[in-house]
């Protein structure tokens, strides 16, 4: 117990004082994830005239959200459809939907990292996990947001990795270390995202709880809130296989 | 008051002169607010003799779209570069670009072309029939006026495309963007002409540099004093009434005819009474004891002419009415302040030719008065003759409000907007907006069924709707089975195919096609040029189809084709409203201030009669009723009144002096050289003729023929009614 919190302070105090952009992400990317989870996903969305469009959603992740599973609840057009996405490093990734009412399940392309996951502001690549050394980090004057003091980033990712974007600036809690806020940038370095993030605590992880999308240059916006979370159950890896998308689990 | 030209506005949307009320209006607003702006510039280019499947012509394309999205005033660009495909790759189904890259190796090129082959819907909007051009398809943001969209365009597309390609620029926001500026333009460089024109018939006429000076600085105050106060309004009240659109293109032309009428018959009065009196301070007493009543007069009368414009269904026709009723009414205090005083201020030679000699048309006059004097039951019937071969050649007039008819077949820009029809989709647009469910494939189906009857028309090149995504969809989830391009038979099934394509497309790709929350759908036509005739029977024919769906809870017709059939509505009632009510006024002005029915009748016969004459010549003639020329109305009605009113003036002051026998030939000779030099000198404006715009050039046409057809009409039509029936109206 000792070591580990002198081990806390050790990371503290070098947190403060002069950590590079990139041990500061590594650090981040280094925190303890649940190994799976299970959640009940509302996603709302709303254009710039201020139409919305609501659908919930149960979901399961393993991997830090490199395998999924998501079963439509609501609505009621999309009730029964269901999607799987397993991520591949060596290959593109696989993408298969549940379309019921063909009793067909189709297998996607996942050619166009930039398009919109179900219409949202989230692109298949926001949703991916950053690879850390494929970007670069450079450290920005520390901030101030919603009254807590972030580490400020600038992720520039690498020519290789063919992104969409050309930049992202990313505020990280400087106590917690969990991302708060987020802009990405698009290809002519034009403001694209705003991103804001809430969390919760969950069994000494920081979990998501709400996530907030703004497309600023479509002006449309995305909001997702994550309820009835499970962490670490006893989910087996086995469920994320085609045969899964037909069964909608009972939460 | 000129300083408020400062706060002109300039407005070229044609939708501007549709009130807000009129249901294709309210649909219009209703597709741009959930749609986006329809109208769109189309840039097509390549080469003849030369396929568009080559590397080079691709990395072109793709340079113009990156550009052309770079800009702030475009909201999308649609062409190959931008569509995505629907496609089913080894199983897969794949939401891909349908141009993957910049620069592309022949197996690419190949690919495309085949993705085209196989869809003719998408092909048709993005490649020519015979595969030597490419398409763009430019979509502005709605709020960007056209004539800068147009210039932003074109420029792009200049600056990119080398001159090794030919380049055709079109579609609505093109044109409308386009053709009101290169009016106006034209309009002030003939405009220009036709007052150097003008200036030289008063000079050879009056043959005195100041006078001339004068009526032209009267002239020009009005014009500042008209423009000036239109921008004041529109400072002052904000309101699109007092916007400068392209039915205000003639208000200059109007108010340059009426103040040269004041101050032409001021100093040709002038000069007849110093050749008598020999007194300049008599001479001036003299003419405005004559002129300033009959001015006043003709003032008001023309003043409630135009504000009868108030009660057209057009609202820029308001503005227009007061602006120009403001010009008219300083012109009128000119010539009765700043002209006496101008010219008492002036030193005269009483030897010159101008006082001692009357000019050409002075004697051409006498033989005028003789004339009708002697043979007024001949001239009346001549009259009768040609009215009644007016009224005959109204039933030929037809209207046209299409802007693309506005240039002969040959010119530049004609060519172009004849490319874009010709090898590409056209240029019109129809579009019909659906409510109901687009997810129901009853309605889907229903969709089907109206742009196959819309694609029945020969003008109609293509159609696209949700419904083509639809079926396309279904195809690709059946393996790519060209059995399954159809409407799925149930709900659930559509349901699905739009979320497998939100899961790997982006749902915005319809955002031309289905609103939002799939409520409302919208089907594109697009055309050839179709005549006003043509345009005005396919609407009525969708209007009646969509009317019958029953699947659907309300339709409506709207786009370009709808907005010119509309117009023309507007057009021809705003003409009938403008004239009959201008009439009604004159007439009962006249007959008050006269005291007399007789006079009130006197005034509005020889003038609608020139109106019956004009228009019916038109009809006869071919000339096209359009939202430029049927303002001509208000040339006769305006100057037709002035002339009609100094006649009834001089005859009544006249018959208290004159001998009966002389009355006629006395009033002809002292009111018809004012009035044929005023016809005379605004008849200089034919060299609207010049012009390169079909409609300015009737203009010009029909400006010479109102000039001739209402001072001949008031000296011979009027002149031997008055003749006729002198010993009723005689005030002795």
């Amino acid at each position: 117990m000792k070591v580990k919190n002198i081990f806390i302070v050790i990371i503290g105090i070098s947190i403060v004082f002069g950590q590079s952009g990139y041990e500061i992400t590594k650090t981040l990317d280094e925190k303890d994830k649940p190994k799976n989870m299970i959640s009940k996903t509302t996603m709302v969305l709303t254009n710039s005239k201020g139409k919305t469009r609501n659908s919930v959603m149960i979901s399961k992740t393993m991997d830090n959200s490199r395998r999924q599973l998501i079963w439509f609840l609501e609505p009621k057009d999309d009730k029964g459809v269901s999607f799987l996405k397993i991520e591949h490093d060596d290959r593109d990734d696989e993408m298969r939907i549940w379309l019921p009412a063909f009793k067909r399940v189709r297998r996607i392309s996942a050619s166009k990292k930039a398009d919109s996951f179900m219409g949202s502001d989230l692109s298949y690549e926001d949703m991916t996990s950053r690879s850390l050394d494929e970007n670069e980090y450079k450290r920005l004057d520390n901030e101030t947001v919603n009254g807590r003091e972030c580490f400020v980033i600038e992720v520039t990712p690498n020519a290789s990795l063919k992104s969409s974007y050309s930049k992202h600036k990313i505020w990280i809690v400087k106590d917690d270390l969990y991302i708060i806020k987020e802009e990405s940038y698009d290809k002519r370095d034009k403001l694209k995202k705003e991103k804001s993030f809430s969390y919760i605590k969950i069994d000494d992880y920081d979990i998501m709880s709400k996530i907030s999308v703004k497309d600023v240059q479509k002006d449309h916006k995305t909001d997702i809130s994550f309820e009835q979370v499970k962490v670490d159950t006893d989910m087996s890896e086995k469920i994320f296989q085609e045969k899964s998308l037909k069964r909608l689990p009972s939460h | 008051m000129g300083l408020g030209i400062n706060y002109l506005v300039i407005d070229d949307d044609m939708m501007a002169m549709l009130p807000e009320t009129l249901d294709s209006r309210m649909s219009w607003d209703a597709v741009q607010d959930e749609f986006g702006s329809t109208e769109v510039i189309f840039i097509a280019f390549g080469n003849k003799g030369r396929t568009v499947y080559s590397s080079e012509l691709f990395a072109l394309l793709w340079d113009l779209t990156k550009a052309l999205e770079n800009v702030n005033q475009v909201e999308k660009v649609s062409c190959i570069t931008t569509i995505s495909k629907i496609d089913s790759e080894d199983g897969f189904m794949e939401i891909s670009d349908l141009q993957p890259a910049r620069d592309l190796n022949p197996p690419q090129i190949e690919k495309i072309k085949e993705y085209l082959n196989n869809n003719p819907t998408i092909k048709k909007r993005a490649v020519s029939e015979s595969e030597e051009y490419l398409n763009i398809m430019v979509q502005p943001y709605e709020d960007i006026p056209h004539d800068i969209m147009r210039d932003v365009v074109v420029a792009i597309g200049d600056s990119i495309l080398s001159a090794d390609y030919e380049i055709h620029y079109g579609g609505t926001a093109y044109i409308t963007g386009s053709v009101p500026t290169m009016i106006r333009n034209d309009i002030t460089i003939l405009l220009r002409v036709g007052l150097f024109i003008m200036a030289i018939v008063l000079m050879v006429n009056l043959r005195n540099p100041f006078t001339v000076i004068m009526v032209f600085s009267v002239i020009i105050q009005s014009l500042v004093v008209m423009a000036g106060f239109m921008g004041w309004m529109v400072f002052i009240t904000g309101s699109e009434r007092f916007y400068f659109t392209i039915v205000n293109s003639s208000m200059p032309i109007i108010l340059l005819t009426i103040a040269n009428s004041d101050g032409v018959h001021f100093v040709a009065k002038f000069f007849k009474e110093m050749r008598n009196k020999k007194d300049t301070k008599k001479s001036v007493e003299a003419t405005m004891d004559t002129l300033l009543v009959p001015i006043f007069l003709t003032s008001l009368t023309t003043m409630a002419a135009f504000l009868s414009l108030s009660f057209a269904p057009i609202k820029q026709l308001m503005g227009y009415g007061i602006c120009i009723s403001v010009g008219i009414a300083h012109a009128f205090v000119l010539s009765s302040t700043f002209l006496p005083a101008a010219i008492s201020l002036k030193k005269w030679d009483m030897n010159s030719k101008a006082v001692t000699r009357p000019s050409i048309f002075e004697s051409l006059i006498t033989y005028f008065g003789k004339t009708v004097s002697t043979n007024p039951k001949s001239i009346l019937g001549s009259g009768v003759f040609i009215a009644t071969a007016g009224i005959i050649g109204l039933l030929y007039l037809k209207v046209d409000v299409n802007i693309a008819s506005f240039f002969r077949q040959g010119t530049e820009f004609r060519n172009s907007i004849d490319f874009i029809d010709q090898e590409m989709t056209g240029t019109m647009d129809i579009r019909v907006r659906l409510e109901g469910s687009m997810k129901n494939p009853r309605t889907l189906n229903e969709i089907v069924n109206l742009q196959d009857m819309l694609e029945n028309n020969k003008k109609v090149t293509t159609s696209f709707s949700i419904a083509d995504v639809v079926k396309q969809m279904h195809r690709v989830v059946m393996d790519d089975d060209p059995d399954f391009e159809t409407i799925p038979e149930d709900q659930g099934k559509v349901n699905n195919l739009f979320s497998m394509y939100s899961m790997s497309g982006d749902p915005e790709d319809f955002s031309a096609m289905v609103d939002y929350e799939y409520s409302v759908g919208l089907v594109t036509a697009l055309s050839r040029v179709m005549s006003t005739e043509e345009i005005i029977s396919i609407v009525d024919e969708i209007e009646e189809y969509v009317g019958n769906l029953k699947s659907v809870g309300s339709a409506s017709v709207t786009g370009m084709a709808v907005v010119i059939r509309d117009l023309v509505y507007l057009v021809v009632q705003s003409s009938v409203i403008s004239i009959v009510m201008s009439v009604i006024l004159i007439g009962l002005i006249t007959s008050l201030f006269f005291k007399r029915i007789a006079w009130g009748m006197m005034a509005i016969i020889p003038l609608s009669v020139a109106v019956v004459i004009n228009f019916g010549f038109m009809g006869l003639a071919g000339i096209h009723l359009s939202h430029v020329t049927a303002l001509l109305a208000s040339v006769i009605i305006g100057v037709g009144v002035d002339f009609a009113i100094h006649y009834i003036s001089q005859f009544r002051r006249l018959s208290k002096i004159s001998e009966n026998n002389a009355l006629t030939n006395d009033v002809i000779e002292d009111v018809g050289y004012p009035i044929i030099l005023d016809s005379a000198s605004n008849m200089s404006f034919g060299a609207l003729l010049f012009s390169a715009f079909i409609p300015v050039q009737y203009m010009g046409g029909l400006m010479v023929f109102a000039m001739i057809s209402t001072s001949i009409g008031t000296l011979t039509f009027l002149a031997a009614m008055a003749e006729l029936l002198k010993h009723n109206l005689s005030e002795r």
